[in-house]
C-alpha cells in the first residue's frame, strides 16, 4: 500500500514538476480561459440579460474548454523520447499512474478554476456567496471531470484526430456531471441555503467516485498491449 | 461457427423478424384501437418503445462483449462488440426520429430538452463515438481495445445519465402499459406492443449475425492479403 | 559454400548449462497478422546476442515481449529457472531496456530523471546509487543539468545510466545507435564494453550489421517474425557477414 501510494506521489510530483517548468499546460488553458470570458462578454448584451443569472453555465463551460486542451497534452508530452513506455516496462502498478496523473490533472485544472471564477467575477461583477460549499462542488466536480479527462485523454493520444476526438468521446458522458456542477454553482452563487444543493452534491460526488473508479481499473487496458 | 452456420443463423432470424414487422404493421394501421387523449399519433409508439427496448439491450451487449474482450482477448467478442454497437446505433437513431415525430403532434414541438430524450441523445453520441474511435488509431488492435474501454464507460454512465436528466421534472408520459399493478390499457394494445417488441429484438439479432459474419470475412480477406505467414507454413524447404 | 546451407540451420535452442534467459516458442498476433511466429533461443550468462533483420521482421515485437511490455500470444520466458508471468511487475523488475529513445524527461535534471525512474522500481539507497550510476557514465559532473541542455550523446549514456540503474540481469538494446555521430557511438560502446562481466546477459537488435556483428558472442537474423539463422560468429569474417546476411534475408523471404 505505502508502494503504492509511493507510486502515486512520484507521478505527480513528476508531472507538477515538469508543468511548472514548462508552463506549456497551465499557459495554454489559462489564456485561454481568460480569452473565452472575453468573447462571453462581448456575445451577451448585458442590457438584455443579467450576468449572474447565466455566469455558472458560463463558467463551467469554460472550465470545461480549458480541461479538454490540458487532458489532450497530459499525455502528449509522455511520448516525447518515449517516456511513457520507459513508465510502463518499471514495475509501477497501473493503477497508480493512472491516479498519479489524474491527481496532476485535477490540479492544474483547479488551478484554472480559480483563475476562471477571478476573471469572471471581474467582468461581470459577480460576488460568490455560500464560498466553502461553493468550493465544496467545485472540487467534487473537478475530480469527476479530471478522473474522465485523464483516462479518455491517454485514449485520444493515441488516435489521429487526437485533439478534437477527446471532446466528442468525453462531452457525452461529461453533460450529465455539468447539469449537476451548474446547478450547484448557480444556486450557491445566488446565496441559497446548501441543503437545496444537497441532492446536486451527492450526484457529483457519485460522477466523481464512477469515473476514478472506472480509470483506475480501465486504463491498465488504454495503456498496455 | 462457421460462416454458413452463421448465414442460417441470419435467415431463420430474419424470416419470422420481417414476418412479425408485416404483422406488425396491419396490428397498428387496422387492427389496434385509436388512444384516446393522443389521438392517431400515438400509434408511433409501437414502433418507438421496442426500438428503445433493443437499443438499451444492444449496448448492454456492447458492454458485456467488450468487458469479456478486454479480460479474454479473443477477437471474436470484440466482433461481437462492434456488431451490436452498429445496431445499437441504428435503432437509437430510429428512437431519435420517431421521438421528435410524436412529440411535434403531442407537445407541440419538435424537440424538447426532456430527460429520455437527452439520455437517448447522449447515449447515441457516446456510441458513436465508439464506432469512430476504431477507425481512429493507427493499430487495429489498439482501436479494439479502446472502444472497448468506452463500451464499458457508457454503460455505467447511463444509470447516472438518466438519473440527472431526470432531475428537471419529466414531460414524457409515464409506462401505461406495463406497470406493475397490471395493464391498464387495452388488450389489443399490448398485443400490438409485444409483437413489435419482438420483431425488432429478431431484427436486431439478424442484422447483427450478419454484421458479424461480414466483420469475420473482412479479416479473413485482409489476412489472405497481407501475406502473412501461416502458422503452418515452414521457414524453409529443407 | 557452407554459408550458404547455413541458414536452414534449425531454430533449436542451444543447450547450455543454465540459460540465463531462455524463451521458448514465441509467438504473438496482432489481430489477423502475426507478427511473431515462434521464437526460440537460450543465452548463457554473460552472452551478447545481436539480432538482425529488415523493417518489418518483427524485432521490436520480440524486444517488447522479452521486455515484458507485451504479452504473448503463446510461448514462455525462463529467467534463470524462474518462469515470467506476462503484465508480472517481476517480470519487468529484472529486466532493462534501452533503446534509441531515451525515455528521459527533457524538463527535469539528469539526477531527477534517474530519482523519478528508481522510485519507480521502488529503490531505497537512491542517494549513493545515483551518483555512482553517472559516474560510470561520465555524467557525474552533468547531475543537475537539465536533460535538454545534454547532447544527444549524453543523454544516450545517461539513458544507459538509467537501464542500469536497478542492476537488471537481462539487458535489452533496441536500436541504441539510432541517431548518435561515430564520436557518440564509440563513448555507448565503450560503455557497453564495460558491462561485459560475464554476469549480465545482453540481447541487441539493430539493423546496423558492422557495429551489430562487432559486440555480438552470437548472431541471430530474424525475417517474417522467425528466426531463419542463428549461430556463434565463428567461422565468419566481418567484411562478409552484409554478403551472407543479404543471401539468408534473400532466401528467406522468397
Amino acid at each position: 500500500m505505502t508502494a503504492y501510494l509511493n507510486q502515486v506521489r512520484i507521478i505527480v510530483w513528476r508531472d507538477l514538476t515538469v508543468e511548472l517548468r514548462s508552463r506549456e499546460r497551465i499557459a495554454a488553458m489559462g489564456g485561454f480561459a481568460v480569452l473565452v470570458a472575453v468573447l462571453i462578454y462581448y456575445a451577451i448584451d448585458l442590457t438584455i440579460v443579467r450576468p449572474r443569472d447565466v455566469a455558472a453555465g458560463l463558467i463551467w463551460m469554460t472550465i470545461l474548454f480549458s480541461g479538454m486542451l490540458g487532458f489532450g497534452r497530459a499525455f502528449a508530452m509522455d511520448l516525447e523520447q518515449d517516456q511513457l513506455q520507459g513508465i510502463l516496462l518499471s514495475p509501477i502498478s497501473r493503477g497508480a499512474f493512472y491516479l498519479g496523473k489524474t491527481i496532476a490533472n485535477f490540479a492544474l485544472l483547479t488551478a484554472v478554476e480559480a483563475l476562471v471564477f477571478t476573471v469572471f467575477g471581474g467582468f461581470f461583477n459577480l460576488s460568490y456567496g455560500g464560498t466553502a460549499w461553493l468550493i465544496v462542488a467545485v472540487v467534487v466536480a473537478t475530480a469527476g471531470v479530471a478522473g474522465l479527462g485523464t483516462l479518455l485523454g491517454a485514449i485520444a493520444v493515441h488516435t489521429r484526430p487526437s485533439d478534437s476526438i477527446l471532446p466528442l468521446l468525453a462531452f457525452p458522458l461529461l453533460i450529465p456531471l455539468v447539469i449537476h456542477a451548474v446547478m450547484a454553482t448557480g444556486r450557491l452563487m445566488a446565496g441559497r441555503p446548501p441543503a437545496e444543493v444537497g441532492g446536486n452534491l451527492r450526484m457529483l460526488a457519485a460522477f466523481a467516485i464512477l469515473f476514478l473508479a472506472a480509470g483506475t481499473v480501465l486504463f491498465r487496458y488504454v495503456v498496455e498491449e | 461457427m462457421q460462416l454458413t452456420g452463421l448465414r442460417r443463423t441470419g435467415v431463420l432470424l430474419a424470416i419470422p423478424g420481417i414476418a412479425l414487422v408485416l404483422l406488425l404493421h396491419w396490428q397498428v394501421f387496422f387492427w389496434v384501437p385509436t388512444e384516446v387523449t393522443m389521438g392517431v399519433i400515438q400509434r408511433i409508439y409501437y414502433v418507438h418503445v421496442p426500438s428503445a427496448w433493443v437499443a438499451f439491450m444492444a449496448f448492454g451487449i456492447v458492454a458485456a462483449c467488450s468487458a469479456a474482450y478486454l479480460w479474454l482477448g479473443d477477437e471474436r467478442l470484440d466482433m461481437a462488440a462492434v456488431s451490436a454497437a452498429e445496431g445499437g446505433v441504428l435503432f437509437t437513431t430510429i428512437v431519435l426520429l420517431t421521438g421528435p415525430l410524436w412529440a411535434r403532434t403531442a407537445w407541440g414541438t419538435w424537440w424538447t430538452w426532456e430527460p429520455r430524450l437527452t439520455s437517448t441523445l447522449l447515449l447515441w453520441f457516446i456510441y458513436v463515438g465508439y464506432l469512430l474511435l476504431r477507425g481512429a488509431t493507427d493499430s487495429p488492435q489498439r482501436g479494439k481495445r479502446f472502444a472497448a474501454v468506452l463500451g464499458i464507460l457508457g454503460i455505467l454512465d447511463i444509470p447516472l445519465i438518466h438519473l440527472s436528466v431526470t432531475w428537471f421534472r419529466s414531460l414524457h408520459p409515464q409506462a401505461v402499459v406495463m406497470r406493475p399493478e397490471g395493464p391498464q390499457a387495452d388488450p389489443s394494445m399490448v398485443i400490438t406492443l409485444l409483437t413489435g417488441l419482438a420483431a425488432f429484438t429478431l431484427l436486431f439479432f439478424a442484422i447483427m449475425t450478419y454484421r458479424y459474419a461480414l466483420e469475420r470475412l473482412t479479416v479473413e480477406r485482409s489476412t489472405a492479403f497481407a501475406g502473412t505467414p501461416a502458422p503452418s507454413v515452414a521457414g524453409g524447404g529443407a | 559454400m557452407t554459408l550458404v546451407d547455413v541458414p536452414v540451420a534449425p531454430a533449436v535452442p542451444t543447450v547450455t548449462p543454465a540459460p540465463a534467459l531462455d524463451a521458448r516458442e514465441l509467438v504473438k498476433d496482432f489481430g489477423p497478422l502475426r507478427a511473431v511466429a515462434g521464437i526460440s533461443f537460450a543465452m548463457r550468462p554473460g552472452e551478447l546476442l545481436a539480432v538482425f533483420g529488415p523493417n518489418g521482421a518483427g524485432k521490436t515485437t520480440l524486444l517488447r515481449m522479452l521486455a515484458g511490455a507485451l504479452k504473448p500470444t503463446s510461448g514462455e520466458v525462463f529467467l534463470g529457472s524462474e518462469r515470467l508471468e506476462p503484465g508480472a511487475a517481476e517480470w519487468r523488475r529484472s529486466i532493462g531496456v534501452l533503446s534509441h529513445q531515451t525515455f528521459l524527461n527533457p524538463q527535469l535534471t539528469a539526477a531527477e530523471n534517474l530519482r523519478f525512474y528508481g522510485q519507480l522500481f521502488g529503490l531505497r539507497d537512491l542517494a549513493t546509487r545515483i551518483p555512482e550510476r553517472l559516474e560510470r557514465v561520465g555524467l557525474l559532473d552533468r547531475a543537475e543539468m537539465r536533460v535538454r541542455h545534454l547532447s544527444r550523446g549524453m543523454q544516450q549514456r545517461l539513458s544507459l545510466a538509467r537501464t542500469l540503474l536497478h542492476d537488471p540481469q537481462v539487458i535489452l538494446l533496441d536500436e541504441p545507435y539510432a541517431g548518435l555521430d561515430p564520436h557518440a557511438a564509440a563513448l555507448l560502446n565503450r560503455a557497453l564494453a564495460a558491462l561485459r562481466d560475464g554476469e549480465r546477459t545482453i540481447l541487441l537488435i539493430t539493423h546496423n550489421l558492422a557495429e551489430g556483428f562487432d559486440v555480438a558472442d552470437r548472431l541471430a537474423i530474424q525475417v517474417n517474425g522467425r528466426f531463419v539463422f542463428q549461430g556463434s560468429r565463428a567461422g565468419l569474417e566481418g567484411g562478409e557477414f552484409p554478403r551472407f546476411y543479404a543471401r539468408v534475408v534473400e532466401g528467406a523471404s522468397r
